[in-house]
């Protein structure tokens, strides 16, 4: 359970934070590891941070929230809400005493916790007043004598530390528990060093996003501008001509309302940090964005077949965003289907773990030579499109750890496949 | 009269260059694509290309290693939204480059100098 649980941590669309929550959960269950408390420091440049503190406050606690934890086949979903809210529950205790604890990595002598992290080796202290190198705030801090030091690191990179304990019930720290948290933790190091790459990544690709769409503006407000100059100078330097001022007057309207479309589809990128995922149902999403005005308005020529099937498992997302995303694509599918097409939406199960929303019409279908570019942003095939729609689609399905295919053929159609994760449902899980 | 070939995909543009020039004294030829162009060229003889880069069809920055390759003696100035094209050494084969403003001021001039 236990190994399992931070193996999934790798793909789970959550945070970085709520993750390594899990772990710290993982760690002090009753099924996993079973220490009783789990303290995670981070590295910050050359030094170790206290950050988050999780561990019952009393014995009593431990059996009723705790053991909420060791249920069998309990959901990382589950695992996730329950950790949110018992942190909004105690933000006052433990995490807020560990928070000032600053340690240096690389100043000696070290002292204890920095050591495991420094030297990047397990530290098992078993009797904390007798060991000399030993922080005394911090003795004061965790206020037991037996604890274990865990470094979380992955190769050369020194990520943050684990420290565990057993306050509560006092038992013994043994061998064979050294020997699971030392993997835990290289698991865990891994982990953290993945998501940092991974952010990294993120940050070049979101900069050179960026700088595209620098240039894409530019672009799209020079030429309305240019047209909206020319003609005014003419107003300028004709002023009697009533006929030209009249036609002047409505290019320059148009050019206006286009400054202003331009200004409109640009929103998407304002949400360039999509918010925290939840677990909530698909259907009424659906059901929503089908009653819109604009879709309401493009059914009455083509009409749209709805297909979802009974009790879905709830998906992982943001149903605002889930449901814009549903929007671009019905629009996209309305408007490349001629009278007499169809257009229909599905949704269902899709193997375990993952519910699939499928968007397809009878339309004019994408030629090859577009598909790879068709999440692109400011790629677009349509004569003014601003190329924002499926860009929008693509960043909201990989935010919540979903994916997105696409199957299309010249005059024939197109169908979207949206890849959700869900919820997972109770008693499939290990 | 001098005989300008305009290549800009903006019907707005292409109507405001059309009139404004034509009041200049020259003899304006607007085209809507690249594609138009060397057809266009195949026909009739010009004494100065305006062309703007991302247009449907060819890309214009094409376009113009096309045009040399064509007639080197037409002169060609790129008119385009996009500043950050100046730097692509593809788009100094061109004989000025003008970015699009609410002024035609500078295309006006650009085009005297070539042209005299």
């Amino acid at each position: 359970m236990l190994l399992s649980i931070i193996s999934q941590s790798f793909f789970q669309p959550f945070s970085i934070e709520d993750n390594l929550l899990v772990i710290l959960t993982a760690l002090t269950s009753g099924s996993g590891v079973g220490f009783n408390r789990a303290m995670l420091f981070r590295t910050a440049g050359e030094v170790l941070k206290g950050e988050l503190w999780l561990g019952p406050k009393s014995a009593e606690e431990a059996n009723s929230i705790w053991e909420v934890l060791s249920t069998p086949g309990i959901g990382y979903v589950e695992i996730i809400e329950h950790n949110r809210a018992l942190l909004s529950r105690q933000a006052d205790s433990l995490s807020k005493r560990l928070k000032p604890l600053v340690y240096s990595l690389d100043r000696e002598p070290l002292s204890i916790p920095a050591l495991a992290a420094a030297k990047r080796e397990v530290v098992w202290v078993k009797d904390a007043r007798s060991e000399p190198s030993v922080d005394k705030t911090f003795l004061d801090v965790i206020g037991v004598d037996e604890w274990l030091c865990v470094p979380l690191f992955s190769g050369e990179e020194v990520l943050g530390e684990v420290i565990l304990d057993n306050a509560i019930t006092r038992r013994p720290i043994e061998r064979k528990d050294i020997k699971l948290a030392s993997l835990c933790g290289l698991m865990a190091g891994n982990y953290m060093y993945a998501t940092m790459l991974h952010k990294k990544l993120a940050d070049m690709e979101r900069m050179a996003a960026l700088g595209e769409m620098a240039m894409f503006v530019m672009h799209q407000l020079r030429n309305p501008l240019a047209a909206i100059g020319g003609f005014t100078d003419q107003l300028v330097n004709f002023p009697n001509d009533e006929v030209r001022t009249r036609r002047n007057l409505d290019i320059i309207r148009k050019e206006i309302k286009r400054l202003e479309d331009v200004l409109f589809k640009l929103t998407p990128f304002l949400k360039m940090d999509m918010r925290k995922p939840i677990s909530f149902e698909l259907p009424p999403v659906v059901q929503t964005v089908l009653q819109g005005p604009n879709i309401q308005a493009k059914r009455e020529s083509i009409p749209i077949e709805v297909e979802i099937e009974d009790r879905l498992p709830e998906i992982l997302g943001d149903p605002t965003y889930v449901g814009e995303a549903l929007r671009n694509l019905l629009d996209n599918a309305l408007e490349a289907t001629k009278k007499g097409g169809r257009v229909s939406v599905r949704a269902g199960r899709q193997e375990k773990n993952w519910v699939i929303l499928c968007i397809q019409d009878t339309g004019k279908g994408l030629p090859e030579s577009v598909k790879d570019k068709l999440f692109d942003p400011f790629f677009s095939t349509k004569d003014r499109g601003m190329g924002v729609g499926l860009f929008f689609v693509k960043r909201v399905m990989d935010a919540y750890g979903g994916r997105i295919e696409v199957e299309s053929e010249l005059g024939k159609g197109t169908l979207f496949r949206l890849f959700f994760r869900s919820r997972e449902e109770k008693g499939e899980n290990p | 009269m001098k005989k300008l070939l305009i290549v800009e995909d903006e019907e707005a543009l292409c109507l405001l260059y059309k009139e404004e020039l034509s009041r200049e004294g020259y003899d304006v030829t607007t085209v809507h694509n690249t594609e138009q162009v060397l057809e266009m060229l195949g026909r009739e003889s010009f004494d100065l290309i305006v062309t703007d880069i991302r247009m449907p069809g060819r890309d214009g920055v094409e376009l113009i290693t096309e045009i040399m390759g064509l007639r080197k003696d037409i002169p060609i100035i790129i008119n385009t939204a996009y500043q950050s094209y100046r730097e692509d050494f593809m788009t100094w084969a061109a004989d000025a480059y003008v970015v699009k403003s609410s002024s035609l001021d500078e295309l006006k001039s650009k085009i005297k100098e070539l042209l005299s």
